[in-house]
């Protein structure tokens, strides 16, 4: 039998996967240096700046600050995103691409700019939001659902829309017909745009760079208000734990996924 | 078709759903990004007024014309383009065996592995991941190390603190974004279609170029819209990798927002910077319609 | 308004280093507020109830040095949460959020953008003011409250910090710009104070005088390419690393790098200008605020904390009664009401009114 893969293919991608991992690889072992400094290679190997990580007060609240505004965050984007998206690709009225470019308007344009104009708009409209977690709450929601439209979008696209109407000829409710039918094909595009939010929002740099104040502010502020000042080892040691925990959490709701597509193919 | 279908008589109930799923997001949008963002472009046309936030009365022109008649502000915009435009090419080409990868593998334990590197990799923050891009491509880096070693160069090859190393800090930081919106088109591609092709007795390169390829134009086209639009308005990594030697446009709307407090003129950037990404857009949307419409 | 107060800063810095100069000018700032004389404070320690202070500060090193230092003991026996901000630039915040609301409580300072922001603002309390509530303020020579606008705590020379591993010694302002130096000089972002200075000592250097704009521009376009870094502990790992061979930098922080065994040295600019540190108190802070700023103002100009903070990086004291550090008194350095008489320091006032130029061509020159 054919390899699915041809070899030219497969040699691309592993060049691709270096290319992408080995400045990560860089940090990581950076981040495990016995020595005083972030020096490249490390001077030894250990988990002094892991543990130090773990208990230097100021990244650690930072990474759980960072942890809950990225939950907040994908909660009500990928409600909000999923819902617009399957509007995107089941009507057809004429402003229909031009709304879907709305939609995409925060990501092209700079966080920087909306994260000021956000937070000049708190201070003169006196919401009293300015430099708090819903603040941020709010920049991150409109840089991340763009990505939910997209991905979601993207799997409604390929997703064949006759199965859902020939569910609904048969009887069945739009409701009905969307969670037997289509929900269960998109349910993937889903959880790729939930984690998508997620991930934007707790690397979100620019957007938060306005909002944030010392007393609410996600790791990457944190960091790079330290990094600027002083490379330190217990930032990559933060990166080391950020990445073990999408480790974790990509395998539980891959596992969670698989486990409900099971049960899905049994009840049919 | 779909046309067709809404003219029947259930439609109506289904239309008005329909728009209920919207509504929320976009009042959403009105209320925190088209009110605050149309106030802070609204402000590029007051006079520039260092501390000046608020909107006022008084209309001029003239931060536009400052933009305009500075070369700096123009090649900046320039550059901007360039850079978004460069990065999205070599990070579709960098991505799509990737994805093509990643969604070929059909192994889920493989493939889970494939898709936790590529998300394992957007999760380091990117301040502390410019950090590993510098040990490598900095003048002491370990690419200098080796090509001295080796006998290639004399002295060190300029990778980083220029346009060059921001290509390579936005192309990494752009990969994973690339790879996930195309492995889902890639994957959505019926393997029938390939089969199909084969079966006529195209070679696979020829199935490949003339199957595969065009229906995942979806996803590449998204996919560069994204990475375009990422490129152009990303300020952490040209400020680190350029080493605040390339100027482009969000590092001037930075400086005069974030430094200057020059609100006016960071606004009137920031209009500048909307306008080409919306440009992109719209010729990107076109070229999607067109695209999707032949394949339908 | 405007015209007045630009006029008292000029006199201030024109004079501001010479005795008795700063003991007239405070008063042509003093605008009789009702909120701002709403808080007294006598030196003693009080209970803040859990209050929260908004402090903006730099980061890095200095962080870890000063919390150990000088606030974690402040947050405990004033029982007080300090919120500490290094997100740096200050002055972009202070004119967003108003004087009104402002945004930080205790501010930490390089000259010029402190000057910038009060120039823009009624926001800090004078030095007279802070003189009637500050006990410590009092030992501090006259020099410490040339800026009108708070106090200045501690200063030092700027040099360059060179690695004695590549060349012939640096002993000349021009060395900088020598072609060996080529891309391994280091410099700073444009909104750092560091690069204020430079640009000034450059004009004056290179051209007829400190306001001799262009020949500054034209010898930093000739020093391009330059490695530019935002503050002066990335700049020492930059030296560590050997990304770059010279360096604009202040005297101490480089020689913590030799301490370390690195090899460095450094050589102070004939010129002999200083980087100074000073802490303002924003009038409009909430009264408990006001109260905790002042008191931490007060331990900022003790010599509990002067003379450790002054070990460490051989920051020089503005406290008559606090030591010079060790290493300096060794080398003959003392403490002195004209202490800071040899040196100059350049016209702010003259580099805030140009500003906006300056910075456009310094981008244009680093390329941006």
């Amino acid at each position: 039998m054919e390899r699915a893969i041809p070899i030219p293919m497969l040699i691309l991608a592993i060049l691709g996967f270096c290319y992408l991992l080995f400045p990560i690889l860089v940090v990581v072992l950076a981040g495990l240096t016995t020595g005083e400094f972030l020096t490249f290679p490390p001077k030894g190997l250990s988990l002094r700046w892991v543990i130090s990580f773990l208990q230097s007060e100021k990244y650690l609240s930072a990474f759980f600050f960072s942890f809950k505004l990225a939950l907040m965050t994908m909660v009500v984007s990928t409600i909000l995103g999923t819902a617009a998206a399957v509007f995107l690709a089941r009507s057809r009225f004429v402003g229909r691409s031009a709304l879907r470019a709305f939609f995409l308007s925060p990501v092209v344009l700079p966080g920087v700019v909306v994260g000021f104009a956000l937070y000049a708009f708190f201070i003169t409209s006196g919401l009293g939001i300015s430099r708090t977690i819903w603040g941020l709450w709010v920049g991150h929601i409109l840089y991340s659902t763009p990505y939910v439209i997209g991905t979601v979008g993207a799997s409604l696209a390929t997703f064949d829309v006759s199965l859902e109407e020939a569910a609904r000829s048969l009887g069945a409710s739009p409701l009905r017909a969307f969670r037997k039918i289509t929900f269960p094909n998109i349910a993937q595009g889903i959880q790729a745009g939930s984690i998508f939010a997620f991930i934007v929002s707790f690397g979100q740099f620019e957007v938060s760079l306005f909002l944030s104040a010392p007393n609410s502010e996600p790791l990457p502020i944190a960091m790079y208000n330290s990094l600027r000042y002083k490379f330190e080892p217990d930032a990559a040691a933060a990166g080391i734990f950020a990445i073990t925990l999408v480790i974790a959490s990509v395998l539980l709701t891959n596992r969670l996924v698989n486990i409900r597509r099971l049960l899905e193919r049994q009840d049919g | 078709m779909a046309d067709g279908k809404m003219s029947q008589p259930r439609s109506l109930s289904q239309h008005q759903f329909k728009w209920l799923l919207v509504v929320p997001l976009v009042a959403f949008f009105v209320l925190f990004f088209v009110i605050p963002v149309g106030l802070l472009f609204a402000t590029s046309f007051n006079p520039a007024k260092v501390g000046q936030v608020a909107l006022v009365s008084d209309l001029t022109f003239d931060n536009y014309i400052r933009f305009f008649s500075r070369s700096n502000y123009l090649m900046a915009a320039g550059r901007s383009i360039l850079l978004a435009s460069i990065v999205s090419v070599i990070t579709l080409i960098v991505a799509y065996p990737m994805a093509f990868v990643i969604a070929k593998t059909e192994n889920p334990a493989r493939n889970t592995f494939l898709l936790i590197l590529v998300l394992a990799s957007m999760q380091l923050d990117m301040v502390i991941r410019l950090y590993g891009m510098m040990v490598i491509l900095g003048d002491n880096g370990l690419i200098n190390q080796i090509l001295q070693e080796l006998g290639l160069t004399d002295g060190p090859v300029a990778l980083m603190y220029n346009f060059r190393g921001v290509v390579f800090g936005l192309v990494q930081f752009a990969i994973p974004f690339m790879v996930l919106t195309l492995v889902g088109v890639i994957k959505g591609i019926p393997s029938s279609l390939e089969e199909a092709a084969r079966s006529l007795g195209a070679s696979r390169r020829r199935a490949f170029m003339r199957v595969t390829l065009p229906a995942s134009m979806p996803g590449i086209l998204s996919g560069s819209l994204l990475v375009f639009a990422l490129s152009i308005s990303s300020y952490i990594v040209p400020a680190l990798m350029g080493g605040f030697r390339v100027g482009v446009l969000p590092i001037h709307i930075y400086q005069q927002v974030a430094e200057s407090a020059r609100f006016q003129f960071g606004a009137t950037i920031a209009v500048i910077l909307f306008l080409i990404s919306a440009a992109a857009v719209a010729i990107y949307l076109r070229l999607g319609n067109r695209k999707s419409g032949g394949l339908a | 308004m405007t015209k007045k107060a630009t006029h008292s800063r000029r006199s201030v810095l024109k004079g501001g280093l010479t005795l008795g100069a700063a003991a007239t000018v405070p008063n042509m700032f003093y605008i009789n507020h009702a909120w701002a004389q709403d808080v007294v404070y006598d030196g003693g320690v009080f209970d803040a109830g859990g209050a929260t202070l908004n402090v903006a500060e730099w980061g890095g090193g200095w962080e870890e040095f000063v919390r150990k230092a000088l606030t974690n003991q402040f947050e405990e026996d004033f029982n007080c949460k300090i919120n500490w901000d290094t997100s740096f630039p200050w002055f972009p915040k202070f004119v967003t959020q108003g004087a009104n609301d402002p945004v930080y409580d205790v501010a930490n300072w390089n000259l010029p953008n402190l000057m910038q922001t009060n120039a823009a603002g009624d926001f800090f309390l004078t030095t007279d003011e802070i003189k009637a509530n500050v006990p410590n303020a009092a030992d501090c020579w006259d020099f410490a409250f040339a800026s009108g606008a708070g106090v200045t705590w501690a200063y030092q020379p700027y040099v360059y910090a060179y690695r004695t591993d590549r060349g012939a010694p640096v002993n000349n302002f021009r060395d900088f710009f020598a072609a060996r130096f080529a891309n391994k000089r280091g410099t700073y972002a444009t909104e750092n104070g560091l690069m204020h200075a430079f640009f000034m000592a450059t004009a004056k250097e290179f051209g007829k005088d400190q306001y001799d704009m262009e020949a500054a521009f034209t010898a930093l376009e000739g020093a391009m390419p330059m490695k530019i870094s935002e503050f002066t502990f990335n700049m020492l790992s930059l030296l560590e690393r050997g990304e770059v061979d010279i360096a604009v930098h202040i005297e101490g922080e480089a020689l913590t790098l030799k301490r370390q065994g690195a090899p460095v040295d450094v050589w102070e600019w004939d010129s002999k200008p200083i980087l100074t540190q000073t802490k303002t108190i924003s009038r409009y802070a909430d009264p408990m605020q006001k109260k905790l700023a002042l008191a931490l103002l007060n331990r900022t100009l003790s010599p509990d904390f002067l003379e450790p903070f002054g070990e460490e990086f051989l920051w020089r004291p503005t406290n008559s009664k606090a030591a010079m550090p060790s290493a300096l008194a060794a080398e003959g350095v003392t403490n002195t009401a004209d202490a800071v008489s040899a040196y100059w320091v350049p016209d702010w006032d003259f580099f805030v009114a140009n500003k906006e130029e300056i910075t456009d061509r310094l981008n244009q020159i680093f390329g941006l």
